[in-house]
């Protein structure tokens, strides 16, 4: 029986394994408070709280570790941004049907990466010019493998082209798109994988972001769903947050494809049942 | 040892955003506790609500936090404080690009100026517009 106590103590997990992964928590909690017989529409437009918040909670401690890189985080802003604004705009106009499907593609590219993913990050011996003049590089301790991990991003341009087609989808579907921007950073920006799902975390909170208005003005924020999912997802994320550069990059990845499994199904339904 | 030239650059920013967002989240988890207290209380029950008065509907962001500091709290003290977190919730990750902006306006770095600047922007039109 789903109750404010309830949905607070299943907003913990979710947050925990946003948190961790990189994703918003709106791909699980979502369907989940459907089935629960919450309105559908009434779950997407409270999701978005549980992205911002699962966002600033687990990135507090991200920042401060310096596992999530700030200036890779705002240049790509830019472009999920746009991509976000675009994508509520055109939703009115086309239906996003052939998106559940295009996402569901690409985050079957996420796998290519999976062998590489696992082993140990080597940064690419060379970087674009974009990539350099931005100063896209960084490093961070990894409390896993005690070890200093430098690194640098490649291929800043069409990165930020993939950020833009993760904002339209975020736009146009009403999710944050965050296993989208991993898969986009670790296999294009050539990213390690504890910086792109971190330096994810901190995006998605601000693709959500640009939805806000859209959902005020939908009236379909209700009080009694948000804040319980606030307090768990931020309660989730703040542990995650704590927990993250203690785990291995293999015990992490193996999550992130546990989820992305689950939402490449998820996409794979929604886009047949739209049909 | 090329790498390294950019890791300690930007750690006043990392310290400040850090502080930014746990005040923020904390400050917002607290009002939502607080407010799911007394309105269950109020209420005798912990019950998911579907009454109009536990939805919100505004224009768009920034007449939400006028109309929220102009009209108080009519619908009872529990729903304005899960309404007062839900704002500083929303809140936090803007005033977290606007702490960007002046830290690289202070440095004087200009290409991430404009970069804030632009997110910037992009934001408060796409909180503006519904």
């Amino acid at each position: 029986m789903l109750n404010m106590l309830s949905l607070g103590l299943l907003s913990i997990v979710v947050g925990f394994i946003g948190s961790l992964t990189g994703i918003g928590g709106a791909s699980i909690l979502v369907p989940i408070l459907a089935l629960l017989g919450v309105p559908l529409k009434e779950a997407i437009a409270c999701g978005m709280v549980a992205i911002i918040a699962t966002s600033s909670g687990s990135a507090s401690s991200y920042v401060r570790e310096r596992i999530a890189n700030v200036r890779i985080a705002m240049f790509l802003e830019m472009f999920t941004i746009t991509g976000a604004i675009a994508g509520a705009t055109i939703t009115l106009y086309i239906a996003p049907v052939f998106l559940y499907f295009f996402f569901a593609a690409f985050l079957m590219t996420s796998f290519l990466g999976l062998r590489r993913s696992i082993t140990e990050y080597i940064p690419p011996s060379t970087q674009d010019k974009l990539s350099r003049w931005l100063q896209l590089d960084g490093s961070y301790f990894d409390e896993s493998a005690k070890a200093t991990v430098d690194y640098r991003v490649n291929n800043a341009l069409f990165g930020g082209l993939g950020m833009l087609g993760a904002g339209l989808a975020a736009g146009m579907l009403g999710i944050g798109a965050g296993a989208f921007k991993v898969t986009v950073m670790e296999n294009i920006m050539r990213m390690p994988p504890k910086v792109s799902s971190t330096t994810s975390n901190f995006i998605i909170g601000m693709t959500a972001l640009a939805g806000v208005s859209v959902y005020l003005f939908s009236g379909l924020l209700n009080l009694t769903i948000i804040a319980p999912m606030a307090v768990g997802t931020t309660i989730g994320a703040i542990a995650g947050g704590r927990v993250l550069n203690k785990l291995s990059n293999r015990t992490l990845r193996i999550l992130f494809f546990v989820i992305v499994v689950y939402l490449i199904v998820q996409m794979i339904y929604k886009g047949i049942t739209a049909l | 040892m090329t790498l390294k030239k950019t890791i300690d650059k930007d750690s006043g920013l990392e310290k400040a955003i850090s502080y930014l967002l746990i005040i923020g989240v904390v400050l917002s988890v607290l009002l939502e506790i607080a407010g799911i207290i007394i309105l269950s209380r109020d209420l005798h029950s912990l019950a998911i609500r579907e009454s109009s008065s536990v939805f919100i509907q505004e224009h768009d962001f920034f007449r939400f936090i006028y109309n929220f500091l102009r009209t108080g709290h009519g619908d009872g003290a529990g729903i304005w404080l899960m309404t007062a977190g839900l704002i500083i919730l929303i809140l936090t990750p803007f005033l977290r690009v606007i702490l960007s902006f002046f830290y690289f306006a202070l440095k004087k770095d200009r290409k991430y100026v404009f970069i804030t600047a632009f997110v910037l922007l992009a934001l408060t039109l796409s909180l503006l517009l519904h």
